[in-house]
């Protein structure tokens, strides 16, 4: 029921900030129409890196605990963070192409490590997709999710250096670049966005994650009837054994 | 392409994704919750009762 | 502290067994630099003949050709042992996962190591490149992303030598987390090689030496879960 709370609110929220960074906000000086797909754009990023983190944490707690419940965590946020990532890229090049001109460059290379970070959440996904046993699947999960956890704050140094060490950009037009009297208003759509987008995210993560868990619970009852009917099929007894399976 | 169409074509997939994302994954657990129902009403009354989550 | 003796003794019995199959099974790792010249000359086709541009290429494609080589050695290091079962003979002794996790990835280093020492002749040679002066960060990029690979390598062998679709496993999983070694061994090249303009190299080497105290503190850690499936 809270559930459905959240979800109203996000989807109202989210509505109001799209009206808002549309059509209520003024047009940047510099950049235009084009500045304005840069709050969804930003809000994409910030939740990609929220869900892998969320998720290179709840790794550790698999490893810690061994409860499955954080491995269902961490699957959900990766899912989620993948499909974010994806549109923060999305959201990248539609603000390229008017801006800097070309959809996709490499002098600042913000959207290429955004698409590093596409990579790692898609390998993840893979990687599950390869194990059967849950507890290794889990394991693997795990350390594959918190290796990419920590190799994103080392991309993002990389890309400082790589930045900050070449002065100068000569892509784009330089009347091109965030006019210096952006209002207020561009802050508060931003931010509206991101609190929307936020709200939207915790849905989405409640929600995926009972998916996780429900689908673990079949994972569960199909191995258990497969146990069931080969001791059916070994055993001449009527009933089958009642001895507790270890739940791994 | 003006530049209102690349806003168009952004927050369009970006916000129409969310929506798509959103009705699989409700669709998603609908159906995981009726094979989970199917699954508890086919089981036989004196099979091994499923494992305590943990 | 007998603990840590213990563990180290492990260790280096480890890289040592792993050095000696190495050495042994002599084909294998000829093989895999074999490949790695191959990949540099294929590399001259598809980019060539414009020596300047060559040249100006050459930082990235060296360590292009070191990375696919890589991976084929670190996939091979895993290889042996869980194809003889040895993997699991290993997880049952009762020592220090972080023992063996160490005593691996020091031969993959060590295999790493050699295989960038012998790709940089190659690349002198087919693409004339004075490596004179620049000599010592050169090698620093190469030791540090030999142990950088290595770490990374190791515990993602480890994880993926059991897994159907092992071959684009390992290559799917792993390009993406070295591409900041990637970045950093190549921008140490440059300098290396062309002069360094703007003073970058000691910040890319500083990151090329977080990055593998970082990935060898958490394979370390994270190896034993992989080891005992």
């Amino acid at each position: 029921m809270k559930t459905r709370v959240v979800g109203s609110v996000a989807l109202l929220a989210v509505i109001a900030a799209a009206i808002f960074g549309l059509f209520v906000v003024p047009a940047d000086l510099n950049q235009g129409d084009a500045q304005r797909v840069m709050y969804v754009h930003v809000g994409s990023a910030w939740l990609g890196e929220l869900s892998f983190g969320l998720a290179a944490l709840a790794g550790l707690g698999y490893l810690w605990r061994r409860d499955l419940r954080f491995d269902a965590l961490a699957h959900s946020a990766v899912e989620v963070g993948v499909l974010f990532t994806a549109f923060a890229i999305w959201g990248g090049m539609m603000w390229g192409k008017p801006v800097w001109g070309v959809f996709w460059q490499w002098e600042d290379p913000r959207l290429a490590t955004t698409a590093l970070l596409l990579a790692l959440g898609v390998g993840y996904l893979l990687l599950r997709r390869l194990s059967d046993d849950p507890a290794r699947r889990a394991s693997r999960a795990a350390v594959v999710g918190l290796i990419a956890g920590l190799d994103i704050p080392i991309i993002h140094f990389s890309v400082v250096w790589w930045r900050g060490l070449h002065q100068g950009f000569t892509i784009g037009d330089p009347g091109k670049v965030l006019h210096p009297s952006a209002p207020l208003q561009f802050v508060a759509a931003l931010l509206g966005m991101l609190a929307a987008f936020t709200l939207t995210w915790t849905w989405l993560m409640i929600r995926r994650y009972q998916l996780a868990r429900l689908e673990s619970q079949i994972e569960d009852d199909v191995r258990m009837s497969r146990i069931n009917a080969a001791r059916g099929a070994a055993t001449t007894s009527t009933g089958p054994s009642t001895e507790p399976e270890p739940a791994r | 392409m003006t530049d209102v169409g690349y806003v168009i074509a952004g927050y369009g997939v970006i916000l129409g994704g969310i929506v798509v994302y959103v009705a699989l994954l409700l669709r998603r657990l609908r159906v995981a919750r009726e094979a989970l129902r199917r699954d508890a009403d086919a089981t036989p009354p004196d099979a091994t009762p499923p494992d305590a989550r943990r | 502290m007998s603990e840590l003796r213990r563990g180290l003794a492990v260790a280096l019995a480890i890289a040592r067994k792993d050095a000696t199959s190495e050495l042994r099974g002599r084909q294998a790792a000829g093989s895999t630099l074999f490949f790695a010249a191959i990949v540099l000359l294929l590399f001259g086709f598809a980019l060539g003949p414009d020596a300047q541009r060559l040249a100006q290429a050459v930082p990235g494609l060296l360590w292009l050709a070191i990375v696919f080589g890589g991976l084929l050695t670190m996939a091979r290091l895993h290889q042996l042992e869980a194809e003889d079962g040895a993997l699991e003979q290993l997880a049952l002794y009762p020592v220090d996962r972080r023992a063996i996790y160490a005593g691996k990835a020091l031969a993959g280093a060590a295999a790493m190591l050699v295989l960038g020492g012998l790709l940089v002749p190659v690349v002198a040679v087919l693409y004339a490149v004075p490596v004179g002066a620049g000599w010592l960060p050169l090698l620093a990029a190469v030791v540090l992303g030999a142990i950088g690979f290595a770490a990374v390598g190791t515990a993602y062998a480890g994880l993926t030598v059991r897994m159907r679709a092992r071959e684009v496993m390992l290559p799917l999983l792993m390009l993406p987390i070295v591409a900041p070694l990637l970045l950093a061994a190549v921008k140490v090249t440059v300098t290396a090689l062309g002069g360094d303009p703007f003073g970058e190299q000691w910040a890319w080497l500083q990151l090329l030496a977080g990055f593998d105290v970082i990935m060898l503190v958490v394979g370390a850690g994270t190896y034993g879960f992989l080891l005992e499936e």
